[in-house]
């Protein structure tokens, strides 16, 4: 069943087919909800905008991709939980530990990667609001342009500067070549 | 499904890098935000659950518009998870289907059990699954373990101290192990299952000693666990005899104690 059937079907009534489609955007608008800052309230706001998704179903344009639709809601919420608790956590997530490919025998070398990811990760929590949540978007999330602007509600061309503003100051930040 | 790639088409718009006038100055610090974020984990419930809850809520409240306490509202979905967690889980341990090769499964204190796929003794392949660590797994003192996961931790008064704790998957599993193969994992999974394990004859055995009603697993048998995001099993290695029971919400294992009543003595004795 593919995302269109499963519409058309959630449309008509059929939960069952709407549940198939929560699980499979699950994982990703948990994601995207903990790196807008939702942080451990992540659950309750991924949650709220898969009901809320249900009920705007209707005004969901048949034929476009639902998943920048679905992540939208999922900002939004992220955004009215941000602002009614007055404060935002930053992006919530930690660095697994991830064998280093760069250095599989190479421990010490593996060490100076892993510090430089950790730094680059702190560089990137550290960015203005508007600068990391493009640069979370189009990397971590790997959204296209055009998926970011309709997550975020803004025009193409903010998002294109304001990625362009995060990578700078990231540069500016972590230095350029790996360690 | 990896949470990364839900259309396959889209995956085509990540290239628009060159989209920037000065690409070339970027492409480098880009590749590493992109393995920055794979290597980034967010804790999520399984997806399942997730479903399951939104659809309770939506069945529970056709159009009125649901108001949100965050407090109360955590501990009635849960419940309301639960209630249906189990009652899929009845209905999959009573009607044998599902997995083509697997006679009947049961789901016990977050432990699947696949019952039939393959004999309890011997390997389904020569040596068993190459042993494999649980994702994200990383040795951590005690203090660590019980500062980073949501559940108690619990150490068995019966064992000395632990030679190695590990904590996996984003706190969801922290992990004892002991000298001669002895392991003990306790893990926050009783809400869904979060390991499988493939169980031929002879069946686990019921065991109520001790205060513990715990069941005992008497053969070497194929461990997995089975991944948050989309519910893939993934073979981990060839485990020893295993009791498994679940206490306070909390899963429990504990592999290579030899024999049942010595398992039920140290799983009597954590405090």
């Amino acid at each position: 069943m593919d995302d269109d059937e499963a519409i058309a079907r959630s449309l008509a009534g059929d939960l069952t087919a709407y549940e198939a489609l929560v699980a499979r955007y699950s994982a990703l608008a948990h994601r995207t909800a903990a790196m807008l800052g939702a942080a451990d309230e992540a659950e309750d706001v991924v949650q709220e905008a898969f009901v809320k998704a249900y009920r705007a179903l209707a005004s969901f344009r048949r034929g476009s991709p639902f998943r920048p639709w679905l992540l939208r809601i999922v900002a939004n919420e992220t955004h009215n939980l941000t602002r009614s608790r007055g404060r935002r956590n930053g992006l919530a997530a930690r660095l697994g530990a991830v064998a280093d490919p760069v250095a599989p025998d190479d421990p010490e070398g593996a060490a100076v990667a892993g510090d430089r990811r950790a730094r680059l990760l702190e560089a990137v929590r550290a960015l203005p609001d508007g600068e990391r949540d493009a640069v979370v978007c189009r990397y971590f999330l790997q959204l296209s342009e055009a998926e970011t602007a309709e997550v975020l509600g803004r025009p193409v061309g903010t998002v294109k500067s304001s990625t362009h503003r995060g990578l700078a100051r990231l540069r500016e930040e972590v230095g350029g070549e790996l360690a | 499904m990896s949470s990364r790639e839900p259309h396959d088409d889209d995956r085509g718009d990540r290239g628009d890098r060159d989209d920037f006038g000065d690409s070339d100055a970027f492409g480098d610090l880009e590749a590493e935000l992109f393995a920055l974020g794979d290597a980034l984990d967010v804790p999520a419930p399984p997806p399942a659950d997730v479903a399951a809850a939104v659809r309770a809520r939506l069945a529970a409240t056709p159009a009125s518009r649901v108001t949100r306490t965050p407090g109360t509202w955590r501990r009635r979905r849960w419940a309301v998870v639960a209630a249906v967690v189990l009652a899929v889980a009845a209905l999959t341990a009573a009607t044998p289907q599902g997995r083509a090769a697997v006679a009947q499964i049961l789901r016990y204190a977050g432990i699947e059990l696949r019952l039939g796929g393959a004999p309890t003794t011997g390997t389904t392949t020569p040596g068993g699954p190459t042993p494999t660590s649980l994702p994200g797994e990383r040795a951590v003192t005690l203090a660590e373990a019980r500062a980073m996961v949501r559940f108690p931790v619990r150490t068995p008064a019966a064992l000395g101290a632990p030679d190695t704790v590990t904590v996996a998957d984003g706190g969801r599993v922290v992990s004892m192990l002991w000298p001669g193969g002895l392991r003990l994992d306790q893990f926050d999974g009783t809400i869904s299952p979060y390991l499988w394990k493939q169980l031929g004859p002879p069946f686990p055995e019921q065991v109520h000693a001790r205060g513990i009603d715990a069941l005992w697993i008497g053969g070497a048998h194929p461990l997995g666990y089975i991944k948050r995001e989309d519910g893939t099993s993934v073979p981990l290695r060839q485990a020893a005899p295993t009791l498994i029971w679940e206490n306070g919400g909390v899963g429990h294992r504990l592999e290579g104690a030899g024999d049942k009543d010595r398992a039920a003595r140290i799983a009597a004795s954590l405090r």
